[in-house]
């Protein structure tokens, strides 16, 4: 190879990857507004992205993907786990933690701090970015549930599910609220005689909940619901 | 004709300090990772995370990896240029002002991260007071390493391949200060400064220390080095540059990144290919004996790791189909501890091992080698495994949680045996780097007569011209 040759190898390399990084640049700028719906991005959800980098939250949790890997990605947070459970792990993770392997820090946020981060992971939430992550993609989540609906919708506990109205908070599949934890997830965690403890009194099992309970229902309606909702785990790993 | 063997300039010496703050780092680095993976190990009772959680010893993590592999630039710069200009530095009392503002914004950083004084961005922590005196410092140092260059008037590519690495580091940084509304905004520029530093600026820097390092040990033609060192760069910035797209697949970008990041960055191993052959070429054509050995173990082992840690692990990962599972797991984890360690851990040791002899003026730039040797090993045996280690663990981690769906804690619970495999491994890199760092900083004459090793290069030298 000559010196010229190389000289124009290095010259031709680095101009046009600098001419394509450049135009995508420009594309990306003009796509970001939709994308990432810029509209909704109002003053609370900028007031929430300081607090959580004032917080250093990203240096344990990771968010579309970037971060520290020792806590759950919170890009999708706010459609997985509701926003009373995003609160509640805010206010008091001393509590919801109590139990596991892992603890979060109590770091003493101030009510405005907490809605101001709702806010951020609410926002965050409906970014367009090709359906990642795969364990939280809505897809993937109607996939599943559609099958199992499909064969489980005339059951019993299916039917007191839509008689005690668990849709109004909860997500399963395509429908429902984003008050509680969407159905589908608890299975991979609990075990059908928690969920059941659970559904009679939230409080004593979780201290904070604010899921009304369902004591009216008998023991055996109740554990019914929980071994329902097992079933709707992406693992059962529950019996 | 061997390498020049002691320092010519007297403004060469400034670099010692420069390695010797580094070393210093590296381990506390060390240290603080291993408390790093115990974490992930124990279960640590909450009243220790409300005051030192997980995510201030990863920002004092990181920020300590940075600061010492800069640290080691700039000290290989400050020995590297007085030489290939043949002068003094510009300014060498400036050199020291540099140094000392740069360390005591490192420990005003770390300690400020204790007290939650934060930009809380990973890895540009640093508040942004902080920025602006990292910012002077820059600016002092690029102002002394121009002006000196500017002034001997004797530009060669090796030398123009650093000033251009170093002035694009620089300027990098600066798109790491702003505050961004925009969550994706806000990523979109932050791989400006990580992934255009060590996949653009850095690999500048290092292909002119590496080409410079090989000139002066092996004695091979400057003109063959320089010539290839275009065609290096060329296709290090060819792949790197547009290759950040591998970044930006997830963030809320366009789709087009999906091609075009995958498209680059499935071609940047080449250029570090080009460049273990560059090195294998070096040894082979190069007249001068391979001595000390130690110098060849770590110019060997940084242009194989170098391959392996970002070439091979980094491509593993970066097309974008499989990137959808693998994206911010252990899989990352794994990448980024062999690359670093392999690129810029070993560049920067290299050149420790290269220029800390010479300005002590050991004769024949050799030096009592024993204790070095155990370092390099213990040091790069940990790393391998323990990246093997985190790679298991990054494998679990997309199975479990990525494919099957599995929550986040559940998909934890059989990476924590990984995680210990990971933290015993790090128990043998803090011990490699102590050995290697206080055997740096000790370095004392061969204690074989010089006379035998003379003879073995003479020996070796006719039986090449034979």
């Amino acid at each position: 190879m000559s010196d010229r040759l190389a000289k124009a190898v290095f010259w031709v390399g680095t101009l046009v990857s600098l001419a394509v990084f450049g135009a995508m640049t420009v594309h990306t700028h003009q796509s970001f507004d939709a994308l990432t719906h810029a509209d909704a991005l109002d003053e609370q959800v900028v007031a929430g992205k300081r607090a959580f980098e004032r917080r250093n939250c990203n240096d344990c949790h990771t968010i579309i993907g970037f971060g520290g890997y020792y806590a759950p990605d919170l890009t999708r947070a706010y459609a997985r786990l509701g926003e009373d459970a995003v609160r509640r792990r805010l206010e008091s993770p001393e509590v919801v933690f109590a139990q596991s392997y892992r603890k979060m820090p109590q770091q003493h946020l101030g009510k405005q701090e907490i809605e101001d981060l709702v806010a951020f992971l609410r926002w965050v939430s409906n970014i367009e970015n090709h359906d990642w992550p795969p364990q939280d993609s809505p897809n993937r989540w109607k996939r599943s549930t559609e099958r199992i609906l499909a064969g489980a919708s005339m059951t019993p506990a299916a039917a007191l599910v839509q008689q005690e109205s668990c849709l109004d908070c909860h997500a399963l599949g395509g429908k429902g609220g984003t008050v509680g934890p969407r159905l589908e997830w608890i299975g991979g965690r609990r075990d059908a005689d928690w969920v059941a403890r659970y559904l009679a009194d939230p409080g004593a099992v979780s201290p904070g909940s604010r899921m009304p309970a369902y004591a009216n229902l008998s023991e055996g309606q109740r554990l019914m619901i929980g071994q329902f909702i097992v079933s709707l785990a992406a693992d059962r790993r529950a019996p | 004709m061997t390498a020049t063997t002691a320092v010519i300039y007297k403004s060469q010496r400034i670099a010692y300090w420069y390695f010797a703050l580094a070393l210093v780092l590296f381990v506390l680095q060390v240290v603080v990772g291993l408390w790093i993976a115990l974490q992930y190990v124990i279960t640590v009772p909450q009243a220790v995370v409300d005051v030192f959680p997980f995510s201030t010893a990863r920002a004092m993590h990181t920020n300590l990896l940075v600061l010492w592999l800069l640290l080691g630039f700039m000290g290989s710069t400050f020995y590297l240029v007085p030489d290939e200009a043949q002068t003094e530095l510009a300014w060498p009392r400036l050199a020291i002002v540099q140094l000392v503002a740069l360390a005591v914004t490192g420990v005003t950083a770390l300690v400020g991260f204790f007290f939650g004084w934060t930009q809380g961005r990973p890895l540009l922590e640093i508040p942004t007071p902080l920025d602006f005196v990292v910012v002077a410092a820059a600016l002092l140092f690029l102002a002394n390493v121009a002006v000196t260059l500017a002034r001997a008037k004797r530009w060669n590519p090796v030398q123009g391949t650093l000033l251009g690495g170093l002035v694009f580091l620089a300027g990098m940084y600066l798109f790491g200060m702003p505050f961004y509304r925009n969550l994706a905004m806000d990523w979109y520029y932050w791989w400006w400064v990580i992934h255009l530093w060590v996949e653009g600026a850095w690999e500048l820097v290092t292909a002119a220390i590496a080409a410079y390092m090989l000139i002066k040990l092996t004695g091979v033609d400057r003109r063959v080095v320089e010539k290839w060192l275009y065609v290096e760069l060329g296709l290090f910035l060819f792949t790197g540059i547009a290759g950040t797209g591998h970044h930006y697949y997830w963030l809320g970008a366009p789709r087009a990144w999906l091609w075009i990041g995958g498209a680059f960055s499935a071609l940047e191993p080449f250029p570090i290919v080009l460049m273990l052959w560059d090195t294998w070429r070096a040894t082979r054509d190069g007249d001068g004996a391979l001595r000390p050995r130690l110098t060849w173990v770590y110019i060997g082992g940084m242009a194989i790791l170098h391959f392996v840690g970002a070439g091979l692990f980094g491509f593993a990962h970066t097309l974008p189909q499989i990137n959808y599972y693998t994206h911010g797991s252990q899989v990352t984890v794994s990448h980024g501890h062999l690359a670093f360690y392999g690129a810029y851990a070993l560049l920067n040791l290299s050149f420790f091992y290269f220029a800390i002899p010479r300005i002590k003026g050991l004769p024949g730039g050799r030096y009592h080698e024993r204790a070095g040797h155990w370092g390099f090993w213990l040091t790069t045996l940990g790393v391998l495994g323990m990246s093997l280690a985190f790679a298991v663990a990054g494998v679990l981690q997309t199975y479990l949680e990525r494919v099957r769906g599995e929550p986040y804690m559940i998909a934890q619970e059989p990476m924590r045996f990984w995680m210990l495999v990971v933290f015993l491994h790090g128990l043998l890199v803090l011990a490699g780097v102590i050995v290697t760092a206080t055997h740096l900083l000790t370095l004392g004459p061969e204690r074989r007569p010089a006379l035998a090793a003379a003879d073995v290069g003479a020996a070796r030298s006719a039986a090449g011209a034979a």
